[in-house]
């Protein structure tokens, strides 16, 4: 009878201790008005903020397919501004090393494929106003984050980055076939073609769906990425007389599945070490504890037994080795690029997608104005497969 | 309760009970761990910085290996210093004109071009009072529409301002920032080379140049790696 009030009482305040932090947080409902710029902004200023860059690099790539670059530019110079620094001594990053705290606690600035991203938006935008070499600066700084991976194979191993470095280079009056080279010999899918210098309009497409993340192992603690669902996989684009087909040069999912593992995939799996073995613990010595506490000459020992056992599971119970997840989810998969030369005044460019077998996708055609100033020798159109 | 007196019986729950010892142990560290382990839950950092004033060329506590105010200040500082220092300028019987162009980015941190010269133009004319002239170059919009209007006789002139012209460089001051940077397990590194340049408009010569060179390198937390 003692034993088991000892029990309950145990059990009682073990449920008490799983139960009291769970309603600590309050979620952060994701606002759908239908206006996609507007819920973004609302969600950058209500989100917890350690989901802030997250919301800006989503924002700025519904910007970005609106053509409203003003507002991409801000978004993304904020976020760029928060982890374009050496992230040290933060409360939030040692919580997420710690065992009681998963990694979605830390300060999300996004897996390396995510953070190459947020530079060649920002690049992208910076060629649209003519500043070329900004605009290197930030694939430079892409490609840069991509080039400590595990496997040195595919390091900083970005085509699109590499030919627009070299592109850049030799319109600034520099050579530019050193990176040129670099992204020939990374190039998987499409030929590059020669350097025009003389070229002033650019056209970046993005195609298709980026990766998702998922959890996976016994805890939660591996991270994985999955291919988007199909989508566009290759676009023409008809203006001013000229027919330019615009294949693929990097792959999203190829970039987040070749990196090989963080070294906060080792933290994790020690989480994952220490919440196995601390159960194992736990279940040992609860049972052991019971079952001594069936004999009347051991049940004070068996209750102590059992306590061991309770704590040790209480502490397997509370560590997190989840990996995470949030993932910058309104990504392409695929990055094409194409420049021409245009004659000053307004154009208009019509553009259709197809998928990967080669199908007309028509819900996704649009046809879009640019215009083209003298003032600017170098400008460029951004062009998405996605509406928003 | 057993009172200090209890029966036999009533020692079951007597204090000395090892029992009882158990519960009160467990009883006390389950609600310790349960409120240390939501003590920092919720909102993180919840007072807030406070704003904290730094001169430019201090270094805060927010820095990465790019180029930021401190390199801004020490680096325009050398080179307005080095620039009045040349002969062309201590020299010149008048105040020679210079017009500032903008520097050429090769690193991999997107910078405001403009940023660097103003400083040092700004230097210059703070510490020369009129020994040398800057050009507005990139107000000329404005400035021939003011001219255009002045001319038109829309507006007042202390001159004829179909006499007037203006000034053409004697000097382009420029510059250009290159980089080299790397990137392991062990962490970052980066190397901006900072090189301006005086030319002079007419032979193209380059009559001063100066560099300032900065190294930084860094390991971020473990989490981001």
């Amino acid at each position: 009878m003692k034993a088991r009030c000892l029990t309950l009482t145990l059990g009682t305040a073990g449920a008490l201790f799983f139960t009291g932090c769970a309603t600590q947080a309050p979620l952060f409902q994701y606002r759908d008005t239908g206006d996609p710029v507007e819920d973004g902004i609302h969600a950058i200023e209500n989100a917890p903020a350690k989901d802030r860059v997250l919301w800006q690099y989503r924002t700025a790539a519904i910007a970005m397919r609106l053509h409203k670059y003003d507002l991409a530019e801000s978004l993304l110079d904020d976020a760029l501004a928060s982890i374009g620094g050496i992230i040290t001594n933060d409360k939030a990053a040692r919580k997420a090393r710690s065992l009681f705290h998963a990694e979605s606690d830390k300060r999300f600035i996004g897996e390396p494929y995510e953070r190459v991203m947020a530079y060649y938006y920002r690049g992208i935008l910076y060629w649209v106003k003519g500043e070329i070499d900004n605009a290197r600066a930030c694939f430079l700084s892409g490609q840069f984050i991509d080039g400590d991976t595990e496997n040195r194979e595919y390091a900083a191993d970005y085509v699109m980055l590499d030919y627009l470095d070299g592109l850049v280079m030799q319109k600034l009056g520099n050579e530019g076939s050193n990176a040129r080279d670099q992204a020939e010999a990374n190039s998987r899918y499409e030929t590059l073609p020669p350097y025009e210098v003389d070229h002033n309009f650019a056209l970046f497409v993005e195609l298709g769906i980026g990766p998702r993340k998922y959890a996976t192992g016994d805890y939660l603690e591996e991270l994985r990425f999955r291919s988007g669902k199909k989508q566009a996989h290759s676009a023409v684009v008809r203006i001013a007389g000229q027919k330019l087909d615009i294949l693929p040069y990097d792959d999203l999912y190829y970039q987040a599945t070749t990196r090989g593992g963080r070294v906060m995939d080792h933290i994790l799996g020690n989480k994952a070490v220490f919440k196995s073995s601390t159960s194992e613990v736990g279940d040992v010595a609860l049972l052991g504890g019971t079952l001594m506490m069936t004999d009347r000459n051991l049940r004070e020992a068996g209750a102590a037994v059992a306590a061991i056992g309770l704590i040790s599971k209480i502490f397997s119970a509370s560590t997190n080795p989840t990996a995470d997840t949030r993932t910058w989810d309104n990504l392409p998969q695929y990055l094409g690029f194409k420049s021409l030369k245009l004659t000053p005044g307004d154009h208009r460019a019509e553009v259709h997608f197809f998928d990967d077998e080669g199908k007309p996708l028509k819900d996704l055609n649009r046809s879009i104005t640019v215009n083209v100033t003298e003032q600017l020798r170098n400008s460029a159109l951004f062009i998405s497969s996605k509406k928003h | 309760m057993a009172g200090p007196e209890g029966s036999g019986k009533q020692n079951v729950m007597n204090k000395n009970h090892p029992g009882k010892k158990w519960l009160q142990t467990v009883g006390l560290l389950l609600p310790a761990i349960w409120i240390s382990g939501c003590a920092t839950s919720g909102v993180q950092n919840p007072r807030g910085t406070e704003v904290t004033e730094l001169k430019a060329d201090e270094r805060g506590f927010v820095t990465g290996t790019g180029i930021e105010s401190q390199d801004l200040v020490s680096i325009s500082d050398q080179i307005a210093r080095q620039l009045m220092s040349t002969p062309e300028i201590v020299n010149a019987t008048s105040p020679p004109m210079i017009v500032t162009e903008n520097l050429i980015n090769e690193t991999r941190f997107q910078i405001n071009k403009e940023i660097f010269l103003s400083r040092i133009r700004a230097q210059v004319n703070r510490q020369t009072r009129g020994k040398v002239r800057f050009l507005a170059r990139r107000r000329m919009d404005v400035l021939e529409t003011e001219k255009e209007m002045k001319q038109a006789g829309k507006l007042t002139s202390h001159s004829d301002p179909s006499k007037t012209a203006f000034k053409g460089a004697d000097y382009f001051l420029t510059g250009k920032l290159q980089s080299l940077s790397s990137r392991t397990s062990q962490g970052i590194s980066d190397y901006v080379l900072y090189t301006f340049q005086l030319i002079d408009a007419e032979t193209s010569v380059i009559v001063f140049e100066d560099f300032a060179e900065i190294k930084k390198q860094g390991l971020e937390d473990a989490v981001y790696r």
